[in-house]
């Protein structure tokens, strides 16, 4: 189509026919103005201020990213830090606990012992006292005790029996009734 | 047909002068465009604020640097391309800006669509590949060109003629023709539903057809502004590569 417009309108006539192919020479001149004068423009004046500020914008990004970088590192060697130091507390905590528990146990084994001994002390004295209480009893109950056996055996005797010698009997029936 | 004239050729591409007669320094619409082209982007980057978090203008300004930082010269040529930057983000604009007063109405013309600045922009980047060309290889660059070692050594004389006429007349020929047809083509195509949705628009049988050619106006318009950016994009990444192979030239 553009081809059988620009033949048609060579056709027409000589004087008339244009060819779009052929450049005129002003608007060569005004685009060669308007180039140029973009071209000095683009190259000393409007592209520096933005290259500028896009620079800057990427030196403030890497900087940030590389304080970002940093603080990363750092945090993970005070948390590498902390996680040793957390690991040493916890070890002095456990060697504390053991040592504590160690100590109880001894002072609990100390306790229980000397309970044991007083427990005993104690024990022993009940013993001695409910033996001399048993001794002190057949010591009250021993005279009537004879008393009673040789009233009982005055009567079924018929006869009157020394005391004397019914206590001696007595006596040594209590000591060793076997 | 159906009252349908289209437009001459004459009356698409072709303006007034708004002075200068016929002078070389006459000033048409095309010339108004191409100065357009220039003073746009520059209060564009003017007007941006300069802050630590861009915002509005600044993105699209900041945008459109990396944009030819990113997806023209570090593909094209990689990181020493960088020094290269103002001149591709000058010819990445200035094509943009001239093609997409296209679809700006009032003005509904670009400044591409006629042959003169695709033509001088070509002539730009032949000339900056070629002095890019000898200044890092010396005389070996065109040594490289005309006398291909990878070739056997009879067929060195022809291949050698066919890379001279490649590099120094048909890749800036084929810069300018492809900007400056593709712009064309999209300007004819425009002004071809414009027209048409004006016809069936006053004509009473085909008016039921208007919203279909309105529609294919508007699409069409859409698509319009994608290739004013494509072509930018190719015209400046095409740039991108020639200096890479003058750079890199054997």
């Amino acid at each position: 189509m553009l081809f059988a417009l620009l033949f048609a309108e060579a056709a027409e006539g000589e004087e008339e026919a244009i060819n779009p192919v052929i450049p005129e020479i002003s608007e060569m001149f005004w685009g060669i103005i308007a180039f140029a004068a973009l071209y000095v423009l683009v190259t000393y004046v409007l592209l520096p201020p933005i290259q500028r500020i896009r620079n800057d914008r990427a030196a403030t990004i890497q900087a940030d990213l590389d304080a970002a970088d940093a603080a990363r590192a750092q945090a993970i060697s005070a948390s590498a830090e902390m996680a040793d130091q957390l690991a040493d507390v916890r070890a002095e905590a456990a060697a504390i606990i053991d040592a504590v528990r160690a100590e109880a146990d001894a002072e609990r084994e100390r306790l229980v012992a000397r309970a044991e001994r007083e427990v005993n002390a104690m024990r022993e004295i009940a013993e001695s006292e409910i033996v001399a209480e048993r001794e002190q009893a057949l010591a009250s109950l021993r005279p009537q005790v004879a008393e009673l056996a040789v009233s009982a055996a005055s009567r079924v005797t018929g006869r009157s029996i020394d005391g004397g010698s019914a206590q001696s009997v007595v006596d040594r029936y209590l000591t060793n009734p076997n | 047909m159906f009252g349908f004239e289209y437009p001459s050729i004459q009356d698409l591409v072709v303006w007034p002068n708004y002075f200068g007669g016929d002078s070389f320094w006459a000033l048409n619409k095309i010339g108004l465009i191409s100065l357009l082209a220039m003073i746009l982007p520059a209060l564009m980057f003017l007007l941006s604020k300069k802050e630590m978090v861009p915002r509005g203008l600044q993105n699209v300004v900041e945008g459109s640097v990396e944009f030819v930082e990113n997806q023209i010269i570090m593909p094209a040529i990689g990181p020493e391309g960088l020094r290269y930057l103002p001149l591709l983000l000058s010819i990445f604009l200035f094509v943009f800006f001239g093609n997409i007063f296209e679809v700006i109405p009032t003005f509904q013309m670009p400044a591409n669509a006629r042959m003169a600045n695709p033509m001088f922009l070509a002539l730009i980047v032949l000339v900056v590949f070629t002095v890019i060309g000898f200044k890092h290889n010396g005389l070996s660059y065109l040594k490289g060109i005309a006398w291909p070692h990878d070739v056997p050594i009879g067929l060195r004389p022809l291949v050698g003629f066919i890379e001279l006429l490649s590099v120094f007349l048909i890749r800036p020929f084929g810069l300018a023709v492809r900007l400056f047809a593709n712009m064309l083509a999209g300007h004819i195509l425009l002004v071809t539903f414009g027209a048409l949705t004006i016809a069936v628009f006053t004509t009473s049988v085909l008016v039921v057809l208007t919203p279909l050619t309105f529609g294919m106006l508007i699409i069409l318009t859409a698509f319009e502004m994608f290739v004013s950016f494509l072509q930018a994009f190719v015209f400046a990444i095409l740039t991108a590569v020639y200096i890479d192979s003058s750079l890199h030239a054997h």
